[in-house]
């Protein structure tokens, strides 16, 4: 069965926007301006396809203009920024490069990540389970969840960083299965 | 005498932004010899510095921060790591991670690695962050931004062509497929001009009867699409008033017109509120506004928004459920924040967000696909026929953003009084017009008029498509313009923005000899098209109504 455009263009953008979108996070771009800058990194790429080398990653490619776009965001007035911090982010793009094996590990494979994340999260205890979408969700601040679950924050962040930890452990795991 | 300036005065200037090279060089000299003045330049210009960034839009809650700053004093490193994950964290908190970074730049990959995690954790978790949502939105950013509605289809295209691991070579070429001209409507148009009765896109009118009976209604519905539903609690009255109370319009598109004669276009699913003293809370859905010629004024607000100062034409999209966007195309605005208080001017073709989680303003691309439906219903285009595009405020007058052979319809101005009669041409209701020279007719300068460009962009190659339309106002034709010289001695009356465009793409425009033809119909309400799009002339018609 022959695939529609839409459907075409829908597997190419979830190949790569799952990867994409966390390249983006980890160079500090504010959580709620994340999409944002992603979506303009796939809008560049459109506008610029002729230019791009097809012996390259395409994935290594929209992870070149997205660092670009982040470096142009110092520059702008500070109420127009996309990031938390420019120091913030200078630090973090000086360890950035497109090519080296820190950024594949971000930047690869991020559709894959994102089931075996989705397969993971299926396991994990109710309220566990619960404290995630409060903070992922709901967006709610480590100080927030405390009030709600009767906790101290302290005790929230430990518990959402051992929740985070098994998940990564999970994740990592069913990746090497499914890679042999 | 001439006055001797003394330190203070070079000071003063310093601060006051009136130093020149001369003032900088004697201030230079001597607080190099003077180490009390050098303390007190430095002082006084940190002060300068935090007077400015006092002043700064994003810094109002300095206080706030000042103290979330001090309080941060407190956070351990991984109380700070945590913060900047959520994105909560300060400038200063910011700075403080920044340092411990330096000192540990090994951590530095780790944090990348957590916050890339945190963001396919939300991915994972968060039914707006997942690929549907995404595809959708960017999709409409794709839209705004390249002014091309098949990307889909071209980005497919495209990246098939250029990346070849990604390349699905069996796939047969994607077309998107002109849709066949109705060969029978032209003529059915000739027989039944005065009459036509279309399937186009929507409105059903209310009609304007029973006013009285509208009297305690603080609104009423003056067109409606056939799909609207209403729920909730109460709903518009038979007649189509609107009493004050809150709405739940489950589907389809209304517009509302308010006592003062300020316009709503509401697009569902939709909550708000009509109220006794001409407002509006739009508590979910997407909304257009259009103030009255006599620029009364609505009062519109949302969820964490109030628009103070309504612009002539503006919108406001409160379909998600942390912000909520307000979009001014026509006209300049004051926007503020609800709670906060931080308020912001827009002008024309500007959009901001109001971010209810952060409590701030913040400026986002102008975008106005979000208010196709809603700018449709309040265009005045009452029914349209064949291949017929709407543009949205503020489109420039050019070719079609989608390549196809369709009669583009641009509302160049919504509400005009022309200083002095125009010139229009002269056609006459149930004949036939089409280019030749005419004698044309003096449209007297009394009332108001809106104007529309009707525009049929030449497609390339010799041949052109011909392309039959027909368009139904919801205000009566009190004139017609299709000649080339009166359109553009017409430019200025009704404000259009074509000059620059035609020097632009430097083209002829209006009818041509090539079998154009115009028909308007016995009630004076519709207009119908024949149109070849070929040779270098743009096919231009622009349609005055009168709107009292």
């Amino acid at each position: 069965m022959e695939l529609s455009d839409r459907e075409l263009f829908i597997e190419q953008v979830r190949e790569h926007h799952a990867s994409l979108r966390g390249f983006v996070r980890s160079l500090g771009v504010d959580p709620l301006w994340v999409d944002d800058v992603a979506q303009e990194a796939f809008i560049v790429a459109y506008n610029r396809l002729e230019e791009f080398d097809r012996d390259r990653d395409f994935g290594a490619w929209l992870r070149g203009i997205a660092r670009n776009l982040v470096i142009n965001e110092r520059r702008k007035d500070a109420r127009r920024k996309r990031i938390l911090s420019d120091n913030l982010t200078d630090v973090l793009l000086s360890t950035s490069s497109v090519s080296d094996a820190e950024e594949k590990e971000i930047g690869d494979r991020g559709l894959a990540k994102l089931v075996a994340l989705r397969q993971c999260l299926q396991s994990l205890p109710e309220k566990s389970m619960r404290m995630l979408k409060a903070r992922y969700e709901d967006e709610n601040s480590a100080q927030d969840i405390a009030e709600e679950f009767a906790m101290n924050p302290p005790a929230v962040r430990k518990a959402l960083e051992r929740t985070r930890t098994a998940l990564r452990q999970c994740m990592e795991q069913k990746m090497q299965v499914a890679t042999g | 005498m001439k006055h001797e300036e003394t330190t203070d005065d070079f000071l003063n200037r310093l601060l006051n932004g009136e130093a020149d090279e001369e003032v900088l060089s004697t201030l230079a000299a001597r607080a190099e010899s003077d180490g009390e003045l050098a303390a007190r330049l430095s002082d006084e210009l940190e002060f300068s510095e935090l007077v400015r960034q006092a002043l700064r839009v994003d810094v109002e809650h300095s206080g706030e921060h000042f103290e979330a700053d001090l309080a941060s004093d407190d956070f351990s490193t991984d109380d700070l790591l945590e913060r900047v994950r959520e994105g909560s964290a300060s400038r200063f908190e910011c700075d403080r991670v920044v340092r411990h970074l330096w000192e540990h730049p090994d951590k530095v990959g780790d944090l990348r690695m957590k916050m890339a995690e945190d963001e396919w954790l939300r991915e994972a978790l968060v039914e707006s962050k997942g690929e549907e949502a995404f595809v959708d939105s960017l999709a409409t950013r794709m839209w705004a931004e390249t002014r091309k509605d098949h990307f889909v289809a071209d980005f497919t295209k495209r990246l098939d062509e250029e990346i070849a691991s990604h390349a699905h070579e069996d796939e047969a070429e994607n077309v998107v497929e002109f849709p066949e001209s109705n060969r029978g409507l032209y003529w059915q148009m000739a027989g039944m001009a005065a009459a036509i009765i279309v399937a186009g896109f929507l409105t059903s009118l209310w009609f304007a009867g029973g006013m009285e009976s509208r009297a305690e209604s603080a609104a009423s519905i003056v067109k409606s699409s056939r799909d609207v539903i209403w729920s909730g609690d109460i709903e518009p009255d038979l007649e189509g008033g609107l009493k004050p109370g809150r709405y739940q319009l489950d589907s389809g598109v209304v517009a509302l017109k308010f006592r003062g004669g300020d316009e709503m276009t509401v697009e569902g699913p939709a909550v708000f509120d009509v109220n006794e003293d001409e407002s509006a809370f739009v508590h979910a859905g997407v909304a257009l506004a259009r103030l009255s010629p006599d620029r009364k004024g609505i009062s519109l607000q949302s969820n964490g928004l109030d628009i103070q100062e309504p612009a002539s034409l503006m919108g406001i999209n409160a379909r998600s459920e942390s912000s909520t966007e307000a979009v001014i195309f026509k006209g300049d605005g004051g926007v503020c924040m609800t709670d906060g208080g931080v308020c912001r001017e827009l002008y024309e073709q500007e959009a901001i967000k109001a971010d209810r989680n952060k409590d701030r303003l913040v400026d986002i691309p102008y975008n106005p696909h979000a208010f196709l439906k809603a700018w449709e219903l309040l265009s005045g285009v009452e029914k349209n026929l064949g291949a017929v595009r709407i543009e949205m405020p503020g489109s420039e007058i050019g070719p079609s953003s989608s390549g196809q052979s369709e009669v583009q319809v641009f509302v160049e101005n919504e509400a005009f009084e022309p200083e002095q009669d125009m010139e229009v041409d002269d056609v006459r209701p149930g004949e036939f017009a089409s280019f030749e020279t005419n004698a044309g007719q003096a449209l007297q300068a009394s009332g108001q008029l809106r104007s529309y460009l009707l525009q049929l962009w030449p497609s390339e190659g010799e041949d052109g498509e011909e392309v039959e339309a027909s368009l139904t106002f919801d205000h009566e034709v009190v004139g017609v313009i299709y000649s080339s010289d009166r359109l553009a001695s017409s430019d200025q009356s009704v404000g259009t923005t074509m000059t620059h465009a035609g020097e632009e793409f430097n083209r002829d425009r209006g009818l041509d000899s090539s079998g154009d033809l115009i028909l308007l119909s016995e009630d004076r309400r519709t207009i119908n098209l024949k149109l070849r799009g070929d040779g270098e002339r743009v096919d231009q018609v622009r349609v005055l109504v009168a709107l009292n």
